[in-house]
């Protein structure tokens, strides 16, 4: 069965697009090379490693499995849409006061990671941080910084300094 | 190693700014192929200061490094170095990194060498930059230098004349040989250390700007995938018709055993290279023994060489022994490997996150056979390498497949089973460790051998890139040398930092292995100090000792003292009272005996029934010279600590009943994740204003390791001696340990 | 009478912490037992905490929680005597005289001989104590009434012996003592009545676990491949069988569990089973046979405009964006070359909450475990994407006849997930 090359119109960090892409791309592919978002890594293309986390609809979903034909409707969010260098959003400005990288490859996948439990889940305790997180690896070793910068992000997001 | 004259680059900067270079000047006094060899760290091998330091008639302000970044933070401490000499905001400086047709050849970015030998030599070229600058404002403003004050690139006299950097710089000052002495910035006068720095490539990393070589977009850029053979195996078909007709192929390129198709967009290459792979046939398939896969290093054909041999032999005395092994480890870059490349009128331009870009540089004009003037290697970041990984060998891959398509770059993404299954690997290795204790449990004997393949199997030539030994016409790796001690690689940290009076070190190299391995994150220096650092534990135990006051009693070197009693004081260590299932160690060493001084102090909680190790929290005390980036520091001690919790905790490549690899993906090389990172992690730093710098990056991976098969021990009366130690590992040593002994 | 049955009297606690020292012999005999028992499955949650119980149990009645049994004095079974552990065992009675909740299959371990109680309570006594109060459970009233389950074990808890047959070996029938009184297999594979008890006229008929379908064991095994007697103990080891299985939802804790105990006696379990089992039908097992040995292509979908087949349709694009990858390349080295699902038990379940479940769910390597892993799609499809998948495989891969009720239960294991 041949793969047809279909045009998919995508809602991606609020604003429409259309791709022009086969129909089990990949939609970690169409982000990186069609819509030149880098947000998203390839790290293991298995769903094993997290990096290529973003966010569709309400959850956190691994780009490198999701064929870009099952995305519809469903609004896609990736780190670009938090914020930007001059505005971050609020987890990336906590990943910066923590200084929470090292090479930093795994970092986007882990704040839309944080950040879809942070939406789902306004006051996470550590335990929730921790085993959410889970799914997403850092090779490097700067777990205890991203937890950190995770609890920073959410006593802002729930007001608390 | 020599830096020989660059003349490619020095073409390049003949280009640019108010600095200009004639290529016929002659360089003052000193040989035509070196620097002096009393200058500052690298300045040994590009003594030129404006091939460190440039300043534009803007003044603009650029800092070349031959160093590359790797994660470590060495942009953020290089730009901090000079801006503190330069006296101007950071921000206003525009940092070059490995690149061989414009930087200083710094060799590898490897070793924890980048500040010692990078740091020092802009630091001192910053230095002696801003005196010079000094001295013509002097003249021009006709006041003495003294009278002079300099605020962000602008010196100012006492009448309020200035001139800013820009405005100083015309000609040539700046092309002169570096001296030996430099007026460095005291501390007193730093108006950077002490505020937080923050890292200059973070913000761009958390939004998704361009950051990595996997990020590259360049016009007309294609994707390339690689398809590799089993080990050993020949070349016996391929049906190519079924891959052509794929969407979007462009072209399949085979060369003996190396085998690559390019297609227009990403998905199509990987969907053409699973085809691919699918119809190519491979007969004769050679894994590795069973044994030699399990690392049976002792019956591995090795050659001795005694690399400490002082005293003799003395009578009487307790003798203890006893033997430590690890196994095959993966650097595991969570980024698979990736490079551009583009050949354009006969010249090769490969974009790479090789550790090295002017070996590799060299090895590639071996492989496509061309004259490294052609080649033009320029480093851009990449994941975690942690050593000698997939770095290398995909640049290789993408310039013969760059080769193939003349005009158009094309960037070759290897998959995570290539990375897996093809990165050089952390060896394994096998020590012997034999103590002799006196009556007064002091150690008045010491016999320590290690058995290792090499720890470097790095390019410089195209026989050490996987490519190059998969051609028709291949290359064969050249003979492996051991590194030379001081530094070592098998026997990296093999000699103890303790004042032994009789002592044997051996290193039994291994030149011949079944797989590739290079230089994974500190070395053999992970291995020997889990070693050294277990048995001291076994000895303090034998004599009934305390191991903080039983490694003091043989440690003189007062700062290798400080860090073991900083560590213990902040962990807690006199007051310990242990509580069931858990137990404390400690840990030194000094990485390869001249860097960072490094001890680890950490609390483990075992369960017995499913050998589930727990780290409660780890302190460590780190010695590592005059601090620049503490934050810095900081980070990658703290890494250093979590993935050598990983190591030790979890990791071994598996190999099936014939000797075949099975960690191919996370899956068969499962890695610490967050549920199991410690609770706590602290670090402490100790700053020696004046002093060197001291090279970091690895200092505790070893200590963290021996740390936490003491406080297994502790914890449990069971002492491990075989990495990793997995649940299964665990739980049979604790169960054989029985109940553990009283408690005290 | 029974009112009689309804009251147990408690048993006084142990006057001193529990004996220092048991036969280590009894203790390794009694580990064994443990693994074969999967008492961790269901009382280890934390594996930083062994046996220290808080696992959620659903069950039709409401929610029960594991409890601790390691032998902490105030929140373990520390003051529990053996007397007060057998007679957990053998009736379903706590130490202080309360019924427990068949959720603990004391009616499987009622069959345990007298020197295995005693060789599982020197285990149990021998683990580290951990510090942690039981949940309080969350069961619907009146059903959670302790003394109502009197009655409960009056119709259903039969002391009777394991099977056993003088015409077998003796590894057969080590096999069916240990899958009666020791692995409990029937207490998911066979079906339960209204009142959840363990329904003996369709022994190992097919029956479920948290949400999951756990095929039969018996003649009507669904397996496609024959089980043989080392197939099924691979299996049971490892978790794979390299043909046609592997271990997914609760069977994984099992497989987990089994790793540990004495091979002989899992390839004794493997015996008795295998014996119990049909043989799947020549053609179909031919069928799954080759596509096990190299990969195949499925079966288009049927052409047509009718609801029927467009699903198929729709579920053979499904297929080939988000499953063929791995599934379409046949075995590699790699996570990345996958089972191919003519061979696969799941397609071939009368019942399909256990393909939905690997779909939605994925199946990862125990923790910090290597193995295969299958990532689960659950956030990736829709539930319209995973029901016509699912119809498509049953129609490509199984060839059998359709799933009723299949668009109902993928909607149903989408609430279960959500409501967790």
């Amino acid at each position: 069965m041949t793969t047809p090359m279909n045009q998919y119109a995508l809602n991606v960090n609020g604003s429409q697009h259309t791709v022009v892409a086969e129909s089990d791309t990949p939609l970690l592919y169409v982000l990186r090379d069609d819509l030149q978002l880098n947000g998203a890594k390839f790290g293991c293309g298995l769903g094993q490693c997290g990096a290529c986390t973003v966010m569709v609809g309400a959850d956190a979903v691994l780009s490198c499995l999701m064929p870009v034909s099952s995305v519809g409707k469903r609004p896609v969010k990736t780190v670009e849409g938090l914020g930007t260098v001059q505005r971050p959003g609020v987890l990336q400005q906590a990943f910066i006061d923590e200084q929470a990288a090292q090479c930093g490859y795994c970092i986007a996948g882990m704040i839309m990671r944080a950040e879809a439990l942070l939406e789902a889940v306004p006051a996470p305790s550590d335990e929730q941080i921790r085993s959410h997180m889970a799914l997403n690896l850092c090779r490097c070793g700067t777990h205890m910084r991203i937890l950190r910068a995770v609890r920073k992000a959410s006593n802002k997001m729930a007001g608390k300094a | 190693m020599s830096a020989p004259l660059n003349p490619a680059r020095r073409l390049l900067l003949k280009a640019g700014g108010a600095l200009t270079l004639a290529f016929t000047l002659p360089r003052l006094s000193l040989a035509e192929d070196g620097g002096g060899p009393d200058l500052p760290g690298s300045l040994k091998k590009e003594p030129m200061l404006d091939g460190w330091i440039r300043i534009g008639a803007d003044g603009s302000i650029t800092v070349l490094t031959g160093k590359a970044e790797l994660g470590q933070g060495i942009k953020t401490a290089i730009i901090q170095l000079a801006a503190e000499e330069l006296v101007v905001a950071p921000a206003r400086i525009q940092l070059v990194t490995a690149d061989t047709a414009r930087t200083a050849n710094e060799g590898f970015t490897a070793g924890s060498h980048s500040m010692q030998d990078s740091g020092t030599a802009v630091r001192h070229a910053a230095a002696q930059v801003r005196e010079i600058l000094l001295g013509l404002a002097a003249t021009r403003l006709n006041v003495a230098p003294g009278r002079l004050a300099i605020n962000d690139g602008v010196i100012s006299g006492p009448g309020g004349a200035s001139l800013a950097y820009g405005e100083l710089v015309r000609g040539q000052e700046l092309h002169r040989t570096a001296t030996a002495e430099s007026v460095v910035r005291k501390p007193g006068q730093h108006f950077l250390s002490g505020r937080a720095f923050q890292r200059v490539d973070i913000p761009a990393k958390v939004t998704g700007g361009v950051a990595y070589v996997q990020d590259l977009r360049l016009p007309g850029m294609v994707h390339a995938r690689v398809v590799r053979p089993p080990p050993g195996a020949a070349f016996a078909s391929m049906d190519q018709a079924a891959t052509a007709a794929l969407p979007g192929v462009l072209t399949i390129v085979r060369d003996g055993r190396f085998i690559g198709v390019i297609a227009q967009r990403e998905y199509q290459a990987v969907r053409a290279a699973a085809v691919l792979a699918a119809g190519t046939h491979w007969t004769g398939a050679a894994p590795a023994a069973p044994q030699e896969a399990r690392g049976d290093v002792e019956h591995m054909v090795s050659d001795a060489t005694t690399i400490l041999d002082k005293g003799s032999v003395p009578a009487g005395g307790r003798t203890f022994r006893a033997r430590y092994r690890k196994p095959f480890q993966l650097h595991g870059s969570i980024g698979p490997s990736c490079a551009v490349a583009q050949l354009v009128d006969g010249k090769y331009t490969v974009w790479t996150h090789s550790q090295g870009v002017f070996p590799l540089r060299q090895a590639l004009a071996e492989l496509l056979g061309v004259d490294e003037a052609l080649i033009r290697c320029i480093h851009v970041e990449g994941s975690g390498c942690y050593g000698h990984n997939g770095a290398d060998d995909v640049a290789a891959d993408a310039a013969l497949l760059a080769r193939a398509l003349p005009g158009k770059p094309v960037r070759v993404q290897w998959m995570r089973e290539d990375e897996h299954g093809h990165e050089p690997m952390g060896p394994p290795m096998l020590s012997s460790a034999q103590a002799t204790l006196d009556a007064s449990g002091q150690i008045v004997d010491w016999a320590y051998e290690v058995w290792s393949p090499t720890h470097n199997s790095r390019p410089g030539t195209a026989g050490n890139l996987l490519a190059g030994t998969l051609l028709a016409q291949p290359f064969t790796p050249p003979p492996a040398k051991p590194i030379p001690q001081p530094e070592g690689g098998g026997d990296r940290n093999a000699i103890p930092l303790y004042s032994l009076a009789n002592a044997r070190v051996l290193h039994h190299f291994i030149a011949k292995a079944p797989f590739r391995s290079s230089a994974l994150r500190s070395l053999g220096a992970y291995h020997n100090v889990f070693s050294i650092e277990s048995f001291m534990d076994e000895l303090a135990l034998a004599a009934r000792i305390d191991p903080v006051v039983f490694r003091l009693r043989h440690m003189v070197d007062s700062r290798a003292r400080d860090v073991i009693t900083m560590a213990a004081r902040q962990f807690g260590w006199d007051q310990y009272r242990r509580q069931p299932g858990r137990g404390r160690g400690i840990a030194f060493a000094r990485y390869k005996n001249l860097g960072a001084y490094a001890a680890v102090a950490l609390e483990v909680e075992v369960a017995r029934d499913t050998g589930y190790v727990r780290i409660t929290r780890a302190i460590a005390a780190v010695d590592s010279g005059e601090i620049v980036s503490l934050d810095g520091i900081r980070n990658q001690i703290e890494g250093g600590i979590v993935q050598s919790c990983s190591w030790t905790l979890c990791e071994e490549v598996l190999f099936d009943a014939a000797g075949q690899s099975q960690s191919h993906d996370w899956a068969g090389y499962p890695i610490l994740r967050f549920p199991q990172v410690p609770d706590a992690v602290h670090v402490h730093v100790i700053d020696r204003p004046g002093m060197p710098f001291l090279g970091t990056g690895e200092a505790t991976q070893g200590p963290t390791c021996a740390a936490i098969a003491n406080a297994i021990a502790d914890a449990t009366g069971a002492r491990l001696r075989e990495l990793p130690f997995k649940p299964a590992r665990v739980m049979a040593a604790t169960q054989l340990a029985g109940k553990p002994a009283s408690r005290g | 009478m029974l009112l009689a049955c309804t009251w147990r009297p408690a048993i006084a606690p142990l006057a001193q912490a529990g004996p220092a020292a048991f036969d280590p012999a009894l203790v390794r005999r009694g580990a064994n037992l443990a693994t074969l028992g999967l008492c961790a499955n269901c009382h280890t949650t934390q594996q930083s905490a062994p046996f220290a119980g808080g696992l959620a149990i659903a069950t039709p009645f409401g929610t029960v929680y594991s409890t601790n049994i390691t032998p902490d004095r105030d929140t373990g079974i520390g003051a529990w005597s053996e007397q007060a552990f057998a007679r957990a065992m053998k009736d379903g009675v706590g130490r202080d005289g309360s019924h427990l909740y068949p959720a603990f299959p004391y009616d499987h371990y009622t069959r345990l001989a007298p020197d295995d109680v005693r060789a599982l309570y020197a285990f149990m006594m021998t683990r580290d104590p951990v510090r942690a109060p039981a949940r309080a459970n969350d069961l619907t009233f009146p059903l959670g009434l302790r003394p109502l389950l009197a009655g409960w074990k009056l119709l259903f808890l039969d002391h009777d012996a394991a099977p056993a047959d003088a015409a077998r070996p003796p590894d057969w029938n080590r096999g069916a003592y240990i899958a009666a009184a020791l692995g409990h297999c029937a207490a998911c594979h066979s079906p339960r009545n209204a009142l959840g008890a363990v329904d003996q006229r369709q022994f190992l008929g097919g029956g479920e676990a948290e949400g999951w379908y756990a095929p039969a064991l018996n003649a009507k095994s669904p397996s496609p491949i024959a089980w043989t007697r080392e197939s099924l103990t691979d299996y049971l080891r490892t978790g794979i069988a390299a043909e046609h299985a592997m271990a997914g939802g609760p069977m994984q804790a099992v497989t987990a569990s089994l790793a540990q105990a004495d091979p002989a006696d899992v390839r004794a379990l493997a015996t008795y089973i295998v014996t119990l089992m049909g043989k799947p039908d020549a053609r179909i097992e031919a069928r799954a046979r080759d596509a096990a040995a190299h990969p195949v292509v499925l079966q288009p979908a049927p052409a047509g405009n009718n609801p029927a087949a467009q699903q198929l349709q729709l579920g053979a694009r499904v297929y080939q964006d988000a499953c063929a990858r791995c599934h379409a390349s046949g075995r590699t080295g790699s996570s990345g070359g996958a089972l191919q699902l003519p061979a696969a038990v799941a397609v071939y379940d009368p019942d399909p909450r256990s393909l939905i479940h690997i779909v939605r769910d994925g199946i990862p390597p125990g923790p910090a475990e290597p193995g295969r892993w299958m990532p689960g799609f659950a956030n990736i499809l829709s539930t319209e994407q995973i029901t016509a998948l699912a119809a498509y495989l049953r129609h490509s891969a199984a060839q059998q006849a359709p799933w009723p009720d299949l668009a109902k239960q993928v909607a149903a294991a989408n609430q279960d997930t959500a409501s967790k």
